[in-house]
């Protein structure tokens, strides 16, 4: 996540770089008195490669998609139960030292 | 033992037919991929309306180029969930359309504020 939050940053600084050279174009434009049709070419490809960092990082950024399935492997409806109030540890168990093989849901 | 009844806590679900799987799904892991989906659209719609402003587009062509980022959007979203859509979400309106008059306001107001910076002041 912190690569895809720089990326978002580089990207939306390349926009302000591009609304920088804007505006002084404009007022190069308006010292020869001609009419704004569109930005600069260099101002147009910048903003394009603004707008992919932006979009990548949008995409990485808030996250990964879960899964909706009931019956996947990440979605185990059987857990151990994850209420520390009830967990008691004084019992039988103590009396041995195997592994329990079970798969945690965290 | 170990195996209690189901919904403890975690992943309640909604379901009106046990036996059909695309009924039954995991509301918790629903919601968290349309937010998901909302965080996206709302930064893209912000930075497509920054866009819009410093390109100059005055009128129709400005709700066009919205369009457009929306549709490319949808493209990429739908590429980040593999092409599956119902492994993580239960219709396609959900990917296409959630979030899109939302992101509309996002877009004409930042780009007014990027034309007015650029172009006016």
């Amino acid at each position: 996540m912190g690569l895809g939050f720089t990326v978002g940053v580089i990207g939306v600084l390349i926009l302000g770089h591009a609304a920088y050279s804007t505006i002084q174009y404009r007022s190069l434009l308006k010292i020869t008195e001609e009419e704004f049709s569109g930005p600069p070419m260099e101002v147009v490809l910048e903003l394009l490669v603004g707008l992919l960092f932006c979009m990548w990082a949008a995409l990485t950024v808030p996250g990964k998609f879960l899964s909706v399935h009931p019956h996947s492997d990440e979605n185990r409806v059987v857990s151990l139960p994850e209420n520390v109030d009830f967990m008691i540890f004084n019992h039988r168990g103590r009396a041995f030292s195997s592994e329990v093989g079970l798969k945690l849901k965290h | 033992m170990a195996v209690g009844h189901g919904d403890s806590s975690s992943s309640d679900k909604k379901s009106t037919d046990a036996l059909s799987d695309l009924q039954t799904f995991n509301a918790e892991n629903l919601q968290s991929n349309m937010k998901v989906i909302y965080y996206s659209r709302t930064f893209l719609s912000i930075i497509g309306g920054v866009i819009a402003g410093i390109l100059g587009f005055k009128g129709l062509i400005g709700f066009v180029f919205y369009f457009l980022v929306m549709a490319v959007t949808s493209a990429a979203l739908t590429a980040k969930a593999k092409f599956s859509i119902h492994s993580y979400f239960d219709t396609w309106n959900r990917v296409l359309l959630d979030g899109f008059f939302g992101g509309l306001m996002s877009f004409v107001l930042f780009w007014t504020f990027a034309y007015d910076i650029v172009h006016i002041f």
